[in-house]
């Protein structure tokens, strides 16, 4: 979804990043800050998160640090679906989640595709 | 309506994600399909419970999950199969196998109630991640409300796909409700179909949070004060902290 939403624009993505973490330089304006957030809430750590809100507040504004929280919370939710029904994930955005673009991402290294868990 | 949980916060909250949070904890308290609403809100009381577990945190933390012997930290108001139902899809979603869940099933626990549950514990989770993410505690848990559920079984759901039986959008009857936004919702509209109104509760929820169904594929379009790309930057991180392939 991520490369299909920078395409719409003409753009690439390194999407090695969704796995490695986003730096500074990343091709999404103030994606380290975002995947700082991210990673914040989903190791519940309360002043890494207030650290990273207060960041993000700064370049996004109070109506984008609540898009980015909903955001957040929103894929607490899918992940849960996904791995609790034990839904096909080659169909994944459309079929558009190839062997290849796994692989690329670092997705083929997780448990549910090397089949360990 | 009363106050809402956002009321405290340090940024004005958007009404429809206020509002979706409200509904979505009184679909919790209510009578579901298989489970009472005391039980939904007692698998919400559990899905907290599970963030302190000792246990699920030596089980995360093993090179295999199955390797881990002990018993969960439970608020003790489920049976055992809905513990290490609540307490796995909390703490290591990444690592669940057909077989364990067919095990968690084996344990005395009906499709039904399996996929009713899961939908509760992601609604609960969203929720509790929405409001940790804007520095505001969790919500109280509401008071559950009485009322029988209904045992609901859609005629159309079949075990082909996934490791539950799911309705296709093919197969959905008229007594099943409105279910998907288009007849090619993915599998992730699809994941709870056994169970249609949890479907439902489910989806006035994420979609919320996310983006609705008829937006996810306009990727050239926003609704959100954020871009596309950095909600997809965030929605990718969070996936990959939980090594979740979808």
């Amino acid at each position: 979804m991520l490369r299909e939403s920078m395409q719409s624009s003409g753009r690439e993505v390194d999407v090695a990043q969704v796995t490695r973490g986003f730096g500074e330089a990343a091709e999404v304006p103030h994606a380290a800050a975002l995947a700082e957030f991210a990673e914040a809430v989903v190791v519940r750590d309360a002043a890494r998160i207030a650290a990273a809100r207060a960041r993000l507040r700064a370049v996004l504004g109070p109506e984008g640090l609540v898009d980015a929280a909903a955001t957040a919370a929103a894929f607490h939710g899918f992940v849960r679906l996904a791995d609790a029904i034990g839904i096909p994930y080659t169909t994944a955005a459309r079929g558009q989640d190839v062997p290849e673009l796994r692989e690329a991402a670092g997705i083929n290294a997780f448990h549910r595709v090397r089949g360990d868990a | 309506m009363g106050g809402s949980i956002f009321d405290g916060c340090e940024v004005p909250v958007r009404a429809d994600l206020a509002e979706s949070h409200e509904r979505a904890w009184t679909a919790i308290a209510a009578p579901g399909t298989w489970l009472t609403g005391a039980r939904r809100v007692a698998i919400a009381a559990e899905v907290r419970r599970a963030r302190e577990c000792a246990l699920c945190a030596e089980v995360k933390a093993a090179l295999s999950p199955g390797a881990v012997r002990g018993a969960h930290d439970t608020a003790g108001a489920l049976t055992e199969a809905e513990v290490e139902l609540v307490h796995r899809v909390v703490a290591d979603p990444g690592r669940l196998s057909e077989r364990w869940a067919q095990s968690v099933l084996a344990r005395g626990l009906a499709e039904g109630e399996y996929v009713e549950i899961v939908g509760v514990v992601a609604m609960v989770m969203i929720m509790d991640a929405c409001t940790r993410a804007l520095g505001l505690p969790d919500r109280a848990l509401p008071a559950p409300l009485d009322g029988a559920s209904s045992g609901y079984r859609p005629p159309g759901a079949k075990k082909q796909a996934a490791w539950l039986p799911l309705v296709e959008p093919e197969d959905a009857v008229e007594a099943d409700g409105p279910m998907y936004p288009s007849p090619k919702a993915g599998y992730i509209y699809r994941a709870l179909s056994l169970v249609p109104q949890s479907l439902r509760d489910y989806w006035a929820l994420a979609s919320c949070h996310y983006l609705p169904g008829d937006v996810v594929y306009q990727f050239d379009r926003t609704i959100r004060a954020i871009s596309r790309p950095q909600t997809e930057v965030i929605a990718a991180r969070v996936s990959a902290l939980h090594q979740c392939v979808y």
